[in-house]
């Protein structure tokens, strides 16, 4: 028997189905309740755009000032230690 | 559908290893390269735990000092990331300890409860152009800074750095289910931050006729006449 799950089972598996974890039987249930469910589709839609999104843009550079002040310490340090 | 990636990610681990005979080999300059390759990953996770960069500033120096020092006994059976991560979050986690203003981040409240989403419209097509790839940037910057920490931390060791799921909960130190519970929490946060600039503003009749999924169309259609009548 095939089963059927809510908008709230359907959030609660968001995860597994962006990363590509979970049964078969799972993905083929949330892909039909998608299919129906306007918002549902929006949010997973929507989530998987999110988590592209923030590989694309890469964010939290080091700023070059706090590298170079790191690089400076280590120099200190290091060769106290060695 | 598999998780995109990053072109240039990837750094060879049996690289990091070589670097690593070479430091206990008595290389200084080896140091140097591993600091180069894993300087970034360091920081955003400092980051993460701490949320400002003065305090990430100091724990990432002290974890590079602290992993020279202790390079010896890095014993192989894991990644040099995970090795090095670890040392970072611990470094990061008790300077928030010895904080003053720190205070319990015990959320479990929140945790148990899971989030509803409320922005339900879908987005434009192509935010990059609608905002510029900077000005994008800093969106997504100030969407993950601003969760609270025992999300940003799962979020950007999970969705950041990719680690699997079980690396990520080993090196915070909880749970696979507990890790999993707080990333579908700080998705669905950073999502809902995200959409407050990036979804397209449902026209008033769409509005209406999403709402009718929970009252019902006849109710909606006497809604939206009404409305007509009113403008």
């Amino acid at each position: 028997m095939k089963k059927t799950l809510d908008c709230k089972d359907v959030l609660e598996n968001l995860s597994s189905y962006v990363d590509g974890d979970g049964s078969a039987e799972l993905r083929e249930a949330l892909e039909e309740h998608i299919a129906h469910c306007r918002r549902c589709r929006v949010i997973f839609d929507t989530t998987r755009r999110t988590l592209k999104m923030v590989l694309d843009v890469d964010p939290f550079e080091v700023p070059l000032a706090v590298s170079a002040r790191l690089y400076a310490r280590l120099e200190t340090v290091l060769s106290e230690v060695s | 559908m598999q998780k995109a990636k990053r072109p240039n990610q990837g750094v060879a681990d049996e690289d990091d290893f070589v670097l690593v005979d070479r430091v206990l080999a008595g290389d200084r300059r080896a140091f140097e390269s591993l600091v180069r390759r894993h300087e970034r990953r360091v920081f955003r996770v400092s980051l993460a735990v701490l949320g400002n960069a003065e305090d990430a500033e100091e724990a990432m120096q002290d974890t590079f000092i602290k992993a020279y020092r202790h390079l010896g006994q890095f014993r192989r059976e894991s990644k040099f990331t995970t090795w090095l991560t670890r040392i970072a979050i611990n470094e990061a986690i008790q300077k928030r300890q010895g904080r003053r203003d720190f205070v319990s981040l015990d959320d479990s409240r929140g945790e148990r409860a899971l989030l509803m989403p409320r922005r339900t419209e879908s987005w434009h097509a192509d935010p990059e152009n609608l905002y510029g790839k900077q000005e994008l940037r800093r969106i997504v910057e100030v969407a993950i800074r601003d969760l609270p920490a025992i999300y940003r931390e799962a979020f950007v060791l999970r969705d950041i750095e990719e680690m699997t799921a079980e690396e990520a909960a080993d090196a915070l130190g909880i749970t696979v289910g507990a890790l999993k519970s707080r990333i579908l929490r700080a998705r669905l946060l950073v999502r809902e931050a995200l959409a407050a600039s990036l979804q397209v503003p449902p026209t008033l009749g769409k509005r209406i006729l999403h709402a009718a999924e929970g009252v019902g169309i006849s109710v909606a259609i006497r809604l939206m006449r009404a409305v007509r009548k009113e403008v």
